[in-house]
């Protein structure tokens, strides 16, 4: 393998969190609502992946994540679970790709509860595919300083003399 | 002449009484249900109407789809959080499993051909992903076979 013992693995101790024990129905149905309150968690871990490119240098980010979502589901667990149970159910049992528009009237009591006890609306369809521009903390790290090589072919002067094609051009739009 | 021929009236072949039925030489067209220009505004309203729908439908499609992207991108830094943490773990045993496989081999360094690495360019404490093969290297056949050929079950 190419993990060599320099390598640097963190622990077993840094990586173990409760993970979150849910279903792909489930995530579906929440990911609206979750989206939008873990929005800060989820932007800072993706982009801190998307820069450092390595899953080691993103722990702290991703497990502020999973604490996230959890703390999320515990909260609609514990005054909107009848409606979300539904609207999970409606979205796995509807279609194969657990689409959203077979289940709009599910979707409509579960944003209703949403609503009435915290005071979240549901943000619009496209709110997480628009381009967004991210402030962080973090440093952006460095970009790659392009290379000069001290013996690289000297190009032609400036005023060096550029006279006509003695046979003009192949095509006759170029002449 | 020695035998008498009877008398019988001669036959042709004439016309019936009355002469011959004429001989319908005028063209018969079939009925027409519709002129030219009933057939064109037919088939202009019905393009222009399924155009119509099609276009309501494609924009919903749309949207759906939309819709549907904007989920998973909200699912996604879950799952490859997730995944992270256990990548490293399983790098870990990984690393782990070779050491002891190779313990009596003299010379042996693990990640490393005899001490001799893999990549040399790199700096130092970079993390290599490891292929597919060799990432599922110490594991059963079985685990290697459900994640190899996930595709065809799914």
């Amino acid at each position: 393998m190419v993990i060599t013992n320099n390598t640097t693995l963190p622990e077993e101790s840094e990586l173990n969190v409760q993970e979150l024990n849910l279903s792909s129905a489930a995530l579906r149905a929440g990911a609206f609502h979750l989206g939008k309150q873990c929005e800060q968690a989820n932007n800072e871990f993706m982009l801190c992946r998307q820069e450092l490119d390595d899953p080691r240098a993103c722990l702290a980010e991703g497990k502020a994540v999973t604490s996230c979502a959890l703390d999320f589901f515990r909260k609609v667990k514990k005054t909107c679970h009848e409606e979300f149970t539904q609207y999970a159910t409606c979205l796995d049992k509807s279609s194969g790709t657990m689409a959203f528009s077979h289940c709009r009237k599910t979707q409509g009591v579960f944003d209703k509860c949403i609503k009435d006890n915290f005071d979240w609306d549901r943000p619009s369809y496209g709110y997480f595919s628009r381009a967004k521009v991210i402030q962080s903390a973090r440093e952006a790290p460095k970009k790659e300083e392009k290379v000069s090589y001290p013996d690289a072919t000297p190009g032609l002067p400036e005023d060096y003399p550029k006279p006509p094609a003695k046979y003009g051009s192949r095509f006759h739009w170029l002449e | 002449m020695a035998t008498a021929v009877p008398h019988c009236p001669p036959k042709q072949d004439l016309p019936p009484p009355g002469g011959y039925k004429k001989i319908p030489f005028a063209r018969v067209p079939p009925k027409s249900y519709f002129t030219g220009f009933t057939t064109i505004g037919t088939y202009v309203v019905v393009t222009a109407v399924g155009l119509g729908i099609y276009y309501l439908t494609a924009k919903k499609v749309k949207r759906d789809e939309i819709e549907m992207r904007s989920a998973q991108n909200v699912i996604f830094p879950i799952l490859v959080a997730e995944r992270d943490r256990e990548f490293l773990r399983q790098l870990r045993r990984n690393r782990d499993e070779e050491a002891e496989l190779m313990k009596n081999v003299p010379g042996w360094e693990v990640g490393t051909w005899y001490g001799e690495p893999v990549f040399k360019t790199l700096p130092e404490d970079t993390l290599v992903t490891p292929i597919f093969k060799e990432f599922y290297a110490h594991s059963d056949w079985k685990s290697y076979a459900k994640r190899a050929h996930l595709k065809l079950w799914s």
